[in-house]
């Protein structure tokens, strides 16, 4: 019963994914109608035509322009379907772990940090110390630990800040009686933002620390 | 670098306003002719080819290198003063008189039969006008070669052009590698010829070439981890750099001579800066960092010093060291909690300034920052330009910039301050610029 729970909680999620893709384009700006097609003299006649020339270049402009804004979209919407995808593999992962759903949920619940911060916030340490007492239940279990940033500063450094989230959480972990070796790091940067927004909330969802279950509990 | 004899100058300041844009003194026997331009103006060339229709192509791809080295004015003459004699000569004087500096002529090889593409090939020439002689002269052997070989051919030949007229470096037949899509691509810098490196991951970031133009490293993001791969790119072999197999591996760079390979590799403790030795197959870690970042290396042309980023201070910020990590100190100015983070530093070819990328009000910008005098210069103001990278004539830089409204790389020169969009691929970044290839002379 949980599991199908769990499941469909996953498609509405998935649904309301889908239906959040961003506005259709604005239609293209109006061409300005040709010019005069009588010109007087042969001078008139060469900036009509350059004038021709001026519109259809900047008609192909707005095409190239539009083509690029929808490359770019098709490439959030599949950095977002990849990240998704990643979620429901492990959504899987978790029912093959041997993990109660409820334990799996709480495992995989991220914690979040402040702009350019690799510190764990107060507000999430409940959510560490709960992951806690599911890795005493169940000492053969590891997991990954994935750090991601939002999409300011450099791409390498953001690596290097991601890295520095994912290891807080350890710390913690072990600092609170989780074996070290049971704990992977990894750091995907601002490569796989949750939220492809450029918003204060866009950025704070993607400023987080992902929990995945690589061996589970039996 | 360039100068004007005390002469030039006297004769320049008797001229009319109107002239004064050409140089008119008549050649000094003995003497290059093309540093005794006045400052400010360049040498004006002409690319004029003999043979029909066949060497468009060649006389397309020569213009516009030369164009986009930026040291000359490339014109087009008028038709009088455009063709090439039965044995290849141009009309020095018709283009004298048009005040043209330089023609380059390209003449196909008798056995061609104005095919370039057919067996033989062509000669393409350097002519001074005003002299009335052919300065230097290069074969090419274009027989069998693709499509893409010609073009090559033709790139190189427009290096020693600029080099024969100009004493320096050309940029045509280096190459900018950049990542798209999370995959690594080349191109030629004039934008044509793009093609896909097949990396060792998804996405590959950061790509660095060895300095012989023969290996790519970069970060592969693989099942088993972030390890930095070395990639020979004429076989397609790979190779992880030992040590970063666990733990994030990013950022790095040759060293000039190309026997080290600087990289950070960060843990839990933090992320710090390594050297590998390539030859030895040993590692030297630089930093010893607690909880904070060192990344981003790049390395002197001497090879002796590093320049690179670091958090230790707060924020990402630019620091130097020895090459062997001695002597850590911040190399650009900056006030705590006021100035922007700083990224991803370059130093240019000719050792005199090192690029990096800043953020004012939140927005990165490209900055350059004088060795000499440590002044800081921003570069770029429209949209957001990030991650520059030299080229090896240390004049023009390729940097992302979002300022048509999406990602895609650009180029400018430093000099003039002449910006260009390279090519049409949306959401390209970290490019990095790789030296020339050896004069066709030289082999």
């Amino acid at each position: 019963m949980m599991n199908r729970v769990a499941f469909a909680s996953l498609c509405t999620s998935l649904v309301v994914a889908a239906c959040s893709k961003p506005p259709a384009p604005a239609a293209p700006a109006p061409v300005p109608a040709p010019v005069a097609a009588a010109p007087a003299t042969a001078a008139a006649d060469s900036a009509a035509r350059a004038a021709v020339r001026r519109d259809s270049l900047a008609a192909a402009t707005r095409a190239d322009s539009l083509e690029r804004a929808a490359r770019e979209r098709a490439r959030a919407d599949s950095v977002r379907a990849e990240v998704q995808r990643a979620q429901a593999d492990s959504v899987a992962a978790a029912v093959r772990s041997g993990l109660a759903p409820a334990d799996s949920a709480v495992l995989a619940e991220a914690v979040h940090f402040d702009y350019d911060k690799a510190d764990l916030q107060a507000a999430d340490l409940p959510k560490l110390d709960r992951k806690l007492a599911i890795f005493q239940a169940h000492p053969r279990l590891e997991v990954q630990v994935a750090g991601n940033c939002d999409e300011r500063g450099s791409d390498e450094y953001n690596l290097a800040l991601g890295e520095r989230r994912a290891a807080a959480a350890k710390r913690y972990l072990v600092a609170h009686g989780v074996a070290a070796d049971h704990i992977a790091i990894v750091s995907y940067g601002k490569e796989r933002p949750l939220d492809p927004g450029h918003t204060e909330d866009a950025w704070a969802k993607n400023r987080r620390d992902d929990f995945v279950v690589t061996r589970g509990a039996n | 670098m360039i100068r004007v004899p005390a002469l030039g100058v006297a004769a320049l300041l008797a001229l009319p306003v109107g002239l004064a844009a050409q140089d008119t003194t008549p050649p000094v026997p003995g003497v290059r002719v093309g540093i005794t331009y006045t400052p400010g103006t360049r040498p004006s060339v002409a690319v004029l080819v003999a043979g029909g229709t066949a060497l468009d192509s060649v006389r397309t791809i020569l213009g516009r290198d030369l164009d986009y080295s930026d040291r000359f004015e490339v014109v087009v003459p008028p038709q009088a003063a455009a063709s090439l004699d039965s044995g290849g000569v141009p009309n020095y004087r018709a283009l004298n008189a048009l005040g043209t500096d330089f023609v380059v002529s390209v003449v196909t090889k008798a056995s061609a039969q104005g095919d370039p593409r057919s067996p033989g090939g062509f000669d393409v020439l350097l002519h001074d006008v005003r002299s009335g002689a052919v300065k230097n002269r290069i074969s090419l052997q274009v027989a069998g070669a693709s499509a893409d070989g010609l073009r090559r051919a033709v790139h190189r030949a427009a290096d020693d052009v600029v080099r024969w007229a100009t004493g320096a470096k050309g940029i045509a037949s280096s190459v900018i590698y950049f990542v798209a899509d999370g995959k690594i691509w080349r191109v030629d810098p004039d934008g044509a010829n793009r093609a896909l490196i097949a990396a060792a991951g998804r996405p590959a970031l950061s790509p660095a070439y060895s300095p012989d133009g023969r290996t790519l490293a970069y970060t592969a993001f693989v099942p088993s981890g972030q390890p930095i791969v070395l990639q020979d790119l004429a076989t397609g072999r790979r190779e992880v750099v030992p040590g970063t197999e666990y733990g994030i591996n990013i950022t790095p760079e040759f060293s000039p001579d190309g026997r080290h390979l600087a990289y950070a590799h960060g843990t839990e403790n933090g992320t710090d800066l390594y050297v590998y030795d390539l030859g030895r197959r040993t590692t030297t870690r630089l930093t010893v960092g607690r909880y904070y970042d060192n990344l981003s290396p790049a390395w002197s042309p001497d090879g002796q010093r590093i320049a690179f980023i670091s958090t230790r201070a707060g924020s990402p910020q630019l620091y130097v060291m020895g090459a062997d990590g001695t002597g850590q100190e911040a190399l650009a100015r900056f006030d705590y909690g006021f100035t922007g983070m700083t990224y991803a530093p370059e130093w240019s070819p000719d050792g005199q300034a090192v690029v990096f990328h800043r953020e004012v009000a939140g927005v990165p910008q490209v900055f350059v920052l004088d060795l000499a005098t440590r002044a800081v210069k921003q570069i770029t103001g429209e949209g957001r330009n990030e991650d520059a990278t030299w080229a090896p004539d240390a004049r023009h830089l390729c940097f992302v910039s979002s300022r048509s409204g999406t990602r895609l790389l650009w180029v400018v020169d430093l000099e003039t301050g002449r910006m260009r969009q390279l090519n049409s691929t949306a959401g390209a970044r970290l490019p990095a610029w790789s030296p020339g290839h050896a004069s066709l002379e030289a082999g």
